[in-house]
């Protein structure tokens, strides 16, 4: 393949991949089971992007294995961001020619691409790969775009990093003082702390959604790309396992004080309150609505939710109830939705990744987000 | 003149100017939003969480200590070199994935890498500091350093 035997693009993204893997030490090339894209913005902005798809294209290259992609960027919701998306069905209808899954969703772990322990994986979007290394025991770096869709397209990552056991042992060892857990929160100090090692956290027993809202925190605040909970992950029976008999390299205590600081002082200042980044499940969504169903609230409310989890919730009553209170339910990104806004709302989260990413946004537990919009 | 040796992660040389910082750098929110697409401010960092915040890396040897944050970080270099408006070479303490795949990226499909050296020293933000004349070689990983004396 990269002698260029089956064309020379085919050859060049082998090539990325090999020189990718060669910075790294890698010594081989290893077949995948499955990819996830993180290109899913139609924007104006990256030309290169576009032209290495059409390269792909016009050879008549396809995934060749499962390959699911990230939200849509709301590029319908003002016009603004359709100018800003402008390349939006442009990239959709690339993507289609290349043989992805429309998904549109960061949380692709949930349906469409769920993967198995031990599975060599070649995904890019910091949270997904976040979960599939820590709580699925799944195997994938943090790959870039475009290295995603090389590896899609020859169904070959190198071997490196979150790939080889001895670089996905827990380093740091996280130490709880907290008596009201704030999983965002949470994933956000710990990122911020730990940067870019493995941590592992004390046994808490997590839900699954605390984990998936724990880890984008951690991903966006640090550049973690595994942690492991003592007791719960897969690869964390225990902390000699975890550790592998070596002591951890640093200790850290998150507090409850840590967790209190991230807070905003002033929720009520917030004009518009958004839920799910990463995207919200079917089960959250539920748990979640049954708090907007009896009133109107004074703030906007957003729900942004994995596409097909919005399907099925938009056949309930539940559904029927909170639209009619106001809430609109969307699932696009809505960091890529609310960043290209000029003037846009004060806006209060309990997502840590839309938090560290979003500019001007607050931070606020979920319990908090909660209350601020049932306020009268 | 001062001289450190690294290691090479991508190979090319280049020298400027050093912008250094210590802080991490996020490259999707440095380097996102509506003037990513306005020439001349493509390179301009726009993290207020980061200290460069509204410095432009375009031309200098840029020093930091890793990348952090999304999986963007890739696309983003890519197509700051695709349009000549990257740093000419980079300086890391822990090189990353995302960082490496962008430079990658941009050599393997549009002949724009740069050169990129990793330093794990801890003396690198001693040796190197912002405004020194720095040339990186990434094909023996050798940083020369050349500080301008006032007198």
């Amino acid at each position: 393949m990269l002698n260029g035997e089956q064309g020379h693009v085919i050859a060049r993204a082998l090539k990325t991949l090999v020189h990718y893997g060669k910075a790294f030490g890698a010594q081989r090339l290893v077949p995948i089971k499955s990819a996830h894209l993180a290109g899913s913005f139609g924007s104006i902005s990256y030309s290169a992007y576009y032209i290495v798809l059409e390269q792909f294209i016009k050879a008549g290259l396809r995934v060749k294995v499962p390959t699911t992609i990230n939200p849509r960027p709301g590029h319908d919701l003002n016009l603004l961001n359709r100018i800003a998306f402008g390349k939006q069905n442009a990239l959709d209808f690339k993507m289609q020619q290349l043989g992805v899954t429309p998904n549109y969703s960061c949380v692709c772990y949930e349906k469409d691409n769920v993967p198995n322990v031990g599975d060599c994986l070649a995904w890019s979007e910091s949270s997904a790969v976040q979960f599939a290394n820590s709580v699925l025991g799944a195997r994938t770096n943090r790959n870039s775009l475009l290295i995603d869709l090389c590896s899609a397209i020859t169904g070959f990552t190198p071997e490196f990093g979150y790939l080889l056991d001895e670089n996905r042992r827990g380093r740091i060892l996280v130490k709880l003082k907290i008596s009201k857990m704030d999983s965002a929160a949470l994933g956000f100090i710990i990122g911020r702390e730990v940067v870019n090692k493995v941590p592992v956290i004390e046994h808490f027993n997590f839900s699954r959604t605390e984990l998936k809202n724990m880890g984008g925190a951690m991903a966006a605040a640090g550049g973690i790309a595994m942690f492991h909970v003592e007791g719960l992950t897969p690869e964390a029976p225990d902390m000699k396992t975890v550790f592998a008999n070596a002591p951890p390299e640093a200790t850290i205590t998150i507090t409850q004080d840590d967790l209190q600081n991230l807070q905003t002082k002033k929720p009520q200042q917030a004009e518009l309150v958004v839920f799910g980044c990463p995207q919200l499940t079917y089960e959250e969504t539920i748990e979640l609505a049954e708090y907007f169903k009896e009133n109107r609230s004074k703030k906007n409310i957003w729900f942004c939710m994995i596409p097909e989890a919005k399907l099925r919730f938009e056949q309930t009553d539940l559904y029927k109830n909170i639209r009619k209170n106001g809430v609109q339910v969307f699932s696009h990104c809505p960091l890529s939705a609310l960043t290209v806004q000029i003037s846009r709302k004060k806006v209060l989260t309990p997502s840590g990744k839309l938090f560290y990413y979003l500019k001007g946004a607050e931070y606020s537990s979920l319990d908090e987000c909660i209350k601020t919009c049932r306020e009268m | 003149m001062q001289k450190l040796t690294g290691d090479v992660v991508v190979k090319g040389v280049g020298s400027g100017q050093a912008l250094v910082t210590q802080m991490p750098i996020n490259f999707a929110a440095a380097l996102a939003g509506v003037s990513s697409i306005i020439p001349g401010k493509r390179g301009v960092i726009q993290d207020r969480q980061h200290e460069l915040f509204q410095k432009n890396i375009k031309g200098k040897v840029l020093v930091f200590p890793t990348c952090i944050g999304s999986t963007f970080t890739g696309m983003v270099l890519m197509q700051l070199m695709y349009k000549k408006e990257a740093p000419v070479a980079m300086i890391i303490q822990n090189s990353d994935s995302l960082l490496v795949a962008g430079v990658i990226l941009a050599e393997v499909w549009f002949n724009c890498g740069i050169p990129v050296v990793e330093y794990r020293g801890k003396d690198l933000y001693d040796k190197i500091l912002t405004g020194d004349t720095v040339e990186v070689n990434g094909d023996t990983g050798e940083i020369k350093i050349y500080r301008e004396t006032t007198q």
